[in-house]
């Protein structure tokens, strides 16, 4: 009785690291496609698809291995994309709860809140910014940029189910 | 909250504890070491992922760079479409700057407003108006020919009709002089809306296609020469005692850009000459008929000189008892045209007594002429 449930919770497994690397993969490769000031962030899309699938201890490992990627590709502001990343990830592992409810506006909701709250903090701990443009910037852009994350998560999510659809670590 | 999260707290704690450690040291490392970390993560695990961004940093900036080319192109194909029509811009300005030149005076240069009424086809907006001149009634012309004709005038601009328009007569005729006719818009359906008339022909007169129809002069508003149209051809009309021939504008409607407006007095000093194409072809005409006639006026000439030799005799026989100036005979050649011995007739006439009836104690002469020299006046023998 233990062998189907197994089989089947390591095929979601793969699935859902697969989903993950095509995001990791997205960031990196589609996102310097598109350009411009408000641009869709993979990488949250893929932290906070994978948090709600693994502990939060996992999680916040798994957001301090990607804010570290992000913080290598640009050392000015080493160390405040872990942190926020690894605050990102084991937050959302904590409230995995509202995405048991599946609902596709939830999930939506919840990237959109995770985007532009890693937009705070990075910004505001990596100190780039000041003044009007700081202000412009996480009023602005990054919540544009996190409506845009969210419109295409709910998307990912809508048409690569069986990659993205949430399960119970 | 999920029991297995409950149970791993300790294990979870640990972790989120060590990352946000980590991370904090991160940001507290010296520059140089970060620079180092990151250097080394980038050439080892980020190395796919660094590939991978660099080329499609790569793809947008050619996609970037295509779109600038194709902008380019855009702007260079926009450039080398509009090359001819600054050439033939040009073209015309010149034309028009030779004209002004001809013209010497009494003309105002125009610029076309953008028309706004719907009779714009027909019409012309002038940029000049009363302030520089401009009356209505002023034959609005180019180097081509004639346009059209100022019919209001406003302080800083006017109103023209153009040949087209409706209204739009003028007197004409034909280089030769042969035919005289009113020239009228040609009211067709489709292109042949935009030719030209030339109507009330004598019926005696028949034009060859091609042949150049310039104004008359007959009339108060067109001087005379300013080239009109050129004949396509006869038309058929009700009217069988006169010709209508079919006229290409010598101005098209699409060559209509800049014009000269003539001011009344020049308009009443004439034109003659300053279109050239008008002068040559009228002087070329003059030549080839003087070429063909030379045999006829030297037998003119002969005749016309015996005649005047007998009332030169007349006039000397009676010259006696009058000592009234006597005009020698005109023998040059440019002499001979009617108004000339008609007005040499005149002067006669009124200066002289009519000889006697009594036959000439002298007989009439029957030599060659005396010396050709139309401006000498000779006394008669006291």
């Amino acid at each position: 009785m233990r062998g189907p449930p197994t089989t089947s919770s390591a095929a979601s497994a793969l699935r859902a690291w697969i989903g993950f690397a095509l995001l990791v993969a997205a960031h990196f490769g589609v996102r310097p496609l598109l350009g411009g000031r408000a641009s869709v962030d993979f990488l949250v899309i893929a932290i906070l698809f994978a948090a709600v699938r693994i502990r939060p201890g996992l999680a916040a490992l798994l957001g301090c291995a990607a804010g570290l990627a992000l913080d290598a590709m640009a050392p000015g502001t080493f160390g405040a994309a872990m942190l926020v990343m690894t605050a990102i990830a084991f937050g959302a592992s904590w409230t995995k709860a509202v995405f048991f409810a599946d609902h596709v506006a939830l999930t939506g909701l919840f990237v959109f809140l995770g985007k532009w709250i890693f937009d705070i903090g990075y910004v505001s701990i990596g100190g780039g910014l000041r003044g009007v443009d700081l202000v412009v910037q996480l009023l602005l852009w990054s919540p544009l940029s996190a409506a845009l994350t969210a419109v295409v998560a709910i998307i990912l999510l809508t048409a690569f189910r069986p990659l993205y659809r949430p399960q119970v670590a | 909250m999920p029991r297995s999260v409950r149970g791993g707290g300790r294990f979870d704690t640990g972790l989120v504890v060590a990352c946000i450690a980590l991370s904090v040291f991160a940001l507290v490392m010296p520059r140089r070491i970060r620079d180092t970390v990151a250097t080394a993560i980038r050439g080892t695990a980020l190395s796919p992922l660094v590939a991978l961004e660099s080329r499609a940093s790569t793809v947008r900036a050619a996609i970037a760079a295509r779109n600038d080319v194709l902008v380019a192109r855009g702007v260079v194909a926009t450039q080398a479409l509009a090359a001819p029509g600054i050439a033939d811009e040009n073209v015309t300005l010149r034309r028009l700057l030779g004209l002004s030149s001809r013209l010497a005076d009494g003309f105002v240069a125009a610029e076309l407003i953008p028309a706004r009424g719907v009779e714009s086809d027909f019409t012309l907006t002038l940029n000049v108006g009363a302030s520089a001149g401009v009356l209505p009634f002023s034959p609005v012309v180019t180097a081509d020919g004639l346009v059209g004709m100022v019919q209001s005038v406003d302080a800083m601009t006017s109103f023209a009709i153009t040949w087209a328009h409706p209204d739009f007569a003028v007197s004409a005729m034909s280089t030769d002089e042969v035919a005289f006719g009113i020239v009228k818009p040609h009211l067709g359906d489709g292109a042949e809306r935009w030719l030209l008339e030339l109507r009330s022909v004598p019926f005696r007169a028949k034009l060859d296609t091609g042949t150049l129809i310039v104004s008359s002069g007959l009339g108060a508003t067109y001087p005379r020469s300013i080239p009109i149209g050129t004949v396509l051809g006869e038309i058929a009309t009700p009217e069988k005692w006169a010709r209508t021939y079919l006229l290409k504008p010598s101005v098209l409607p699409a060559a209509i850009g800049p014009v000269l407006v003539l001011l009344p007095s020049r308009a009443a000093r004439g034109v003659n000459g300053v279109w050239v194409s008008v002068t040559s072809s009228d002087s070329a005409a003059r030549a080839i008929a003087a070429a063909g006639d030379s045999l006829a006026r030297k037998a003119a000439l002969d005749e016309l000189s015996a005649r005047r030799a007998a009332l030169d005799s007349a006039s000397a026989d009676s010259a006696g008892t009058d000592s009234a100036l006597v005009r020698t005979p005109l023998s040059r050649a440019d002499s001979l045209r009617a108004d000339s011995v008609r007005r040499a007739r005149a002067v006669r006439a009124d200066t002289t007594r009519r000889p006697p009836t009594t036959p000439p104690s002298v007989p009439p002469r029957t030599g060659p002429p005396p010396p050709d020299d139309a401006n000498v006046y000779r006394t008669s023998p006291s």
